[in-house]
């Protein structure tokens, strides 16, 4: 403040040329209106601090000996008192002079008024920053931010209110409580002021931030550390869920919660192993129906063909279902027509799906469906479907001879079993040479009826006649030589061995590497060296 | 199409131009599902960087793709996945910070550890391997260091189910209390062996750093019992056999009796070679996994259903003789499925272990693979045409190193790392059993000291209180 009693005189006509820098006028830019609000902040700072602007645009020696000795008096008397103390009195009162003579506007704005941070890039084009904002755009800016301050109060009154409501506060007589209502104003109220962050800073909100239900969990998102490798472009969203997860799991939640926070990290990420088993861990500590999961998880597995965790989940969920109702045979046999329906709707997407039969030939295993005939009804439909279908002839091997009633325990899959019934035995080296007789060079009824043979003690000689039907004249020259079937070769090859006839046998295999299975020639050749 | 005079060869600056962009960029969304399993994905990506650098002369000379700088720093990032209670999380998102663990009682498996299922066995090995992958040159005994192998064995051991299979996480379950979670998958099985072979070593029982070992000869009785009826291999012998669960029985049968030292040359498993019980049906079912592949007809070439396009049969038997059928070889999974990258390795590798790989014709299934399953980008694809991904693309290169291509790292079948990293594991093995010697010898002195300071003073002295005897 300048000394009392010498107020700063009017300025006069003369005297105003000082407060005016004679070069401003040099200044083109002057004359055309701000376009942005940046812009007008620079115009009012340029007219507060005249002689700053042209020293600023143009240097100081821009200006006249006498405007810079102004220039450095109003920097001067704009220092704070205990500033201005350090210079001797003598030429303080010079300096004041100076000041008062010019009549210089002490109080100009300060430089960082024009600095205005970050907004959203949608919202303005120069490089996000707010200044760049005409002044329109600007006072509807300034008004979403008004609108968010009061949208965070109503929130953060929303919060108080509640946590008094926790503790049983009272209101005058009635105790505090936070109705429906209340809640649902408040996810409207979060969604109104996630649009607004947006709109302001470009900021997305998570779906668990909007939800008042999760406040009380703190996410511990997680931090990739320097050098990480194989990091996924996953999205936010993604990444807001986890943290949640790692919030929960840490704390041991088991809650409603947390089962429809599993389903959103499923959606997203079917192979999360730990998801998974988390969800189980729920359903069994809140003793959720297991039918309702499993109705659930049928769309899902429906959704996802080739994922493994769901068929994981499944085996769970049965095994602590199926004791609940293994009493009730009634219930047993309904529950496993409906494991049936399903498994046939979901093959009829994908007919070789290893999760869904590996899963089958536990269900049969658990449930004991061995003389189900739906079971074997519906291999042989799978079967005259695609003759070709390794996983249901897979099936059927195991459902025929891994019966209880008709095996014995500890024999193996490759093993001759003698309580394997000779007519099952029969019935299926028929059904197998059926399907031979269909398409002779697909392998599948071949290691069938092999291994149906081996499991029945049988010898392979059973089927020389049957095989010989797909080999024409070998060895003979001339064309005559005609072979349907490798296969058949194959095991005719086999029986030969065993009957002891080498001759034959390595005639077979050569005959295989040299003209009807190139391929393994070198297989084929190993083989001829077994023989001996 | 392919030029029928270009010879085929393995692009190996291609190769190397996919891997340097999936080392150095983020993995696009689609690896989203792989979230939980990141430790392999950083396997696939390093184990073939490692097989397309050998050590040849001009490595030294020429600027390394991954520092030695860098190598520390994966290493520290591979061990940041260790879990507290022994094993590895897939997922730097399934390591938890420290703190929550503070209750935690790792020994006596207390319910606080309900959430140990964040360590998985296949991150475990997946960890291991890259820790011996990402050693220094020049120090390739300290590859192992920062891991607790102890922890880790008997986390390990409790991963066996009753039957001698394994599972892949323990967890707590409410109603059931500890489970062993997992399928009945034999990888799992594999990874078991694999992860005792890299650890344990030969330590006596007594002496230090020894850790009760699984139920070896219940494992290996779990895998002879799961061969099915046509020769190969499944989860349990009640399912379809599958080239990957053939190729992890081979493999984990084989690791059982591997030698602990000097075992890169192949050894004579015994359990290999007597315990299987139909060896020939196995043969065979490997051997028929090959087939022609036949160029799908013109008109469909675009269509990439799964199970028609690389499956065109011929129309006779005839038609297969002929010598330009002989051209390109592929590889199923399983029994009239379609041809696939992969299985080219999961069989030919299964075959080399068996010491069987030259039934097989291996030229045509080169040629399938360098020029029907080689992408113009680099990298290998699923199917012939598909884009490549970080799986098919590895083991694409493994199989081609397994069976000596040139340019690239000889590697080990059962152990899939290059037959350098083996040794860098053994020699990993080797220090870190020698530092919990060292550990459990300066406990041993320091006793003594105590019980000096004991005999002398009458009293245990002040500056010692902190030493139990």
């Amino acid at each position: 403040m300048p000394p009392k009693g010498k107020a700063a005189p009017k300025p006069k006509a003369s005297e105003a040329k000082a407060t005016q820098p004679s070069s401003s006028k040099k200044q083109p830019a002057a004359n055309t209106p701000p376009a942005t609000i940046a812009e007008l902040s620079q115009l009012r700072l340029d007219e507060s601090r005249p002689f700053d602007a042209v020293r600023r645009k143009q240097g100081l020696s821009a200006l006249s000996r006498d405007e810079q000795t102004t220039w450095y008096a109003a920097r001067f008397a704009r220092q704070p008192a205990h500033a201005r103390n350090r210079v001797p009195i003598k030429t303080q009162r010079e300096l004041w002079r100076q000041v008062n003579e010019a009549s210089i506007g002490l109080r100009a704005l300060r430089d960082h008024t024009t600095k205005w941070g970050l907004a959203a890039s949608p919202v303005v084009t120069s490089g996000g920053d707010v200044g760049g904002l005409s002044i329109e755009a600007f006072g509807e800016w300034s008004e979403r931010r008004l609108r968010l301050t009061a949208l965070e109060v109503a929130s953060r009154a929303f919060r108080e209110r509640r946590e008094r409501a926790r503790r049983g506060e009272t209101e005058g007589k009635d105790r505090v409580v936070v109705t429906e209502t209340d809640v649902d104003d408040e996810k409207e109220r979060r969604r109104e002021m996630a649009e607004v962050r947006q709109k302001l800073y470009g900021v997305v909100t998570g779906r668990f931030a909007l939800d008042p239900e999760w406040d009380d969990v703190v996410p511990i998102p997680h931090e990739e550390p320097d050098g990480a490798l194989a990091v996924i472009a996953y999205p936010a969203e993604y990444a807001e869920a986890i943290s949640y997860l790692r919030a929960v799991m840490a704390s041991k939640e088991y809650s409603d919660r947390c089962l429809r926070l599993t389903e959103t990290i499923i959606e997203m990420n079917p192979a999360h192993y730990t998801v998974w088993l988390y969800r189980a861990a729920i359903i069994q500590a809140l003793k959720l129906s297991i039918p309702y999961e499993m109705e659930w998880l049928n769309k899902v597995a429906l959704d996802n063909l080739k994922n493994y965790q769901i068929w994981h989940h499944r085996h769970l969920l049965v095994d602590s279902y199926y004791p609940t109702i293994a009493e009730d045979a009634e219930a047993t046999k309904e529950f496993g027509a409906a494991e049936q329906a399903f498994l046939t709707r979901i093959l009829a997407e994908d007919a070789k799906n290893y999760h869904v039969w590996s899963y089958r030939s536990y269900l049969v295993d658990k449930l004991g469906m061995w003389d189900d005939p739906g079971e074997l009804a519906a291999v042989e439909d799978l079967i005259d479907a695609d003759v070709r279908n390794n996983s249901a002839w897979s099936h059927r091997f195991f459902l025929v001879f891994s019966h209880p009633a008709r095996s014995t325990p500890g024999v193996a899959a490759t093993e001759p079993d003698p309580a394997a019934p000779s007519e099952i035995v029969d019935r299926e080296v028929s059904y197998a040479k059926d399907k031979i007789v269909l398409a002779p060079q697909n392998q599948s009824p071949w290691n069938y009826l092999r291994g149906v043979l081996v499991k029945g003690g049988r010898k392979l000689a059973e089927a020389e006649e049957f095989s010989s039907q797909f080999v024409v004249g070998l060895g003979e020259g001339g064309g005559r030589e005609e072979v349907t079937s490798t296969h058949a070769l194959d095991l005719l090859a086999e029986i030969y061995a065993e009957k002891g006839d080498k001759e034959r046998a390595d005639l077979c295999l050569r005959r295989l590497g040299e003209k009807w299975d190139r391929i393994r020639v070198g297989y084929w050749e190993w083989r001829r060296k077994c023989l001996n | 199409m392919a030029d029928e005079a270009r010879p085929t060869v393995l692009d190996v600056e291609r190769q190397l131009k996919y891997w340097k962009m999936c080392l150095r960029s983020p993995l696009p969304e689609v690896y989203q599902s792989n979230e939980a399993n990141r430790l392999a994905l950083a396997y696939f990506i390093i184990n073939s960087i490692t097989i397309l650098t050998p050590p040849t002369a001009d490595r030294h000379t020429l600027e390394p793709i991954i520092s030695p700088a860098e190598r520390k720093q994966l290493r520290q990032w591979v061990l940041s996945h260790q879990h507290p209670g022994g094993g590895f999380s897939g997922s730097t998102s399934l390591v938890f910070p420290l703190a929550t663990y503070d209750e935690w009682d790792f020994e006596a498996g207390s319910r606080a550890l309900e959430h140990s299922g964040l360590a998985n066995i296949a991150a475990t090995v997946f960890a291991l391997q890259l820790l011996a992958l990402l050693a220094d040159d020049g120090n390739p005994g300290v590859a192992f260091r920062g891991v607790d192998r102890v922890r880790t064995l008997r986390w390990l051991r409790r991963l066996q189910r009753d039957d001698g299979s394994f599972g892949e996480v323990l967890r707590y379950l409410p109603t059931r209390g500890w489970f062993i979670a997992g399928g009945y998958d034999m990888r799992y099985c594999y990874v078991a062996t694999l992860i005792r072979w890299m650890l344990r070593g030969n330590v006596k029982e007594g002496e230090p750093g020894w850790v009760e070992d699984f139920d070896t000869e219940r494992l290996a009785q779990y895998i002879l019992r799961s061969q099915t009826y046509d020769g190969g291999f499944a989860g349990r012998a009640s399912v379809e056999p599958h080239a990957g669960y053939a190729y992890c029985a081979i493999s984990a049968l084989s690791l059982l009796d591997r030698p602990i030292e000097n075992s890169i040359s192949s050894h004579p498993s015994n359990i290999l070679h007597t315990g299987i019980r139909d060896k020939s049906t196995l043969t065979h079912w490997l051997a028929s996994r090959q087939f022609v592949y036949l160029q799908p007809s013109s008109g469909d070439s675009d269509v990439d259903e799964e199970d028609e396009v690389n499956f065109t049969l011929p129309n006779s038997l005839a038609d297969l003789s002929l010598d330009d059928n002989l051209r390109y070889v592929g590889f199923n999974g399983r029994c009239n499925k379609v041809a696939d990258t992969c299985y080219c390795w999961w069989v030919g590798a299964a075959l080399y272990t068996l010491d069987e790989a030259e039934l097989i014709s291996w030229e045509p299934s080169r040629r399938f693979l360098l020029e029907k399953m080689q992408h113009r980008i680099g990298g290998f694809g699923k199917h012939p045409g598909s884009p490549p991904d970080l799986y098919h693309a590895c083991f694409g290169l493994a199989i081609l190193a397994v069976m000596g291509e040139k340019g690239l790292q000889p590697l080990d079948s059962s152990l899939a790392v290059p037959i350098e990293t083996v040794r860098t594991i053994e020699a990993a093995r080797r220090q870190l059993l020698d530092a919990e010697k060292e550990d459990s010898k300066t406990n041993v002195l320091a006793r003594s000291a105590l019980q000096m300071g004991l005999n002398l003073a009458g009293k245990k002295p002040a500056w010692l209180t902190d030493v139990s005897v």
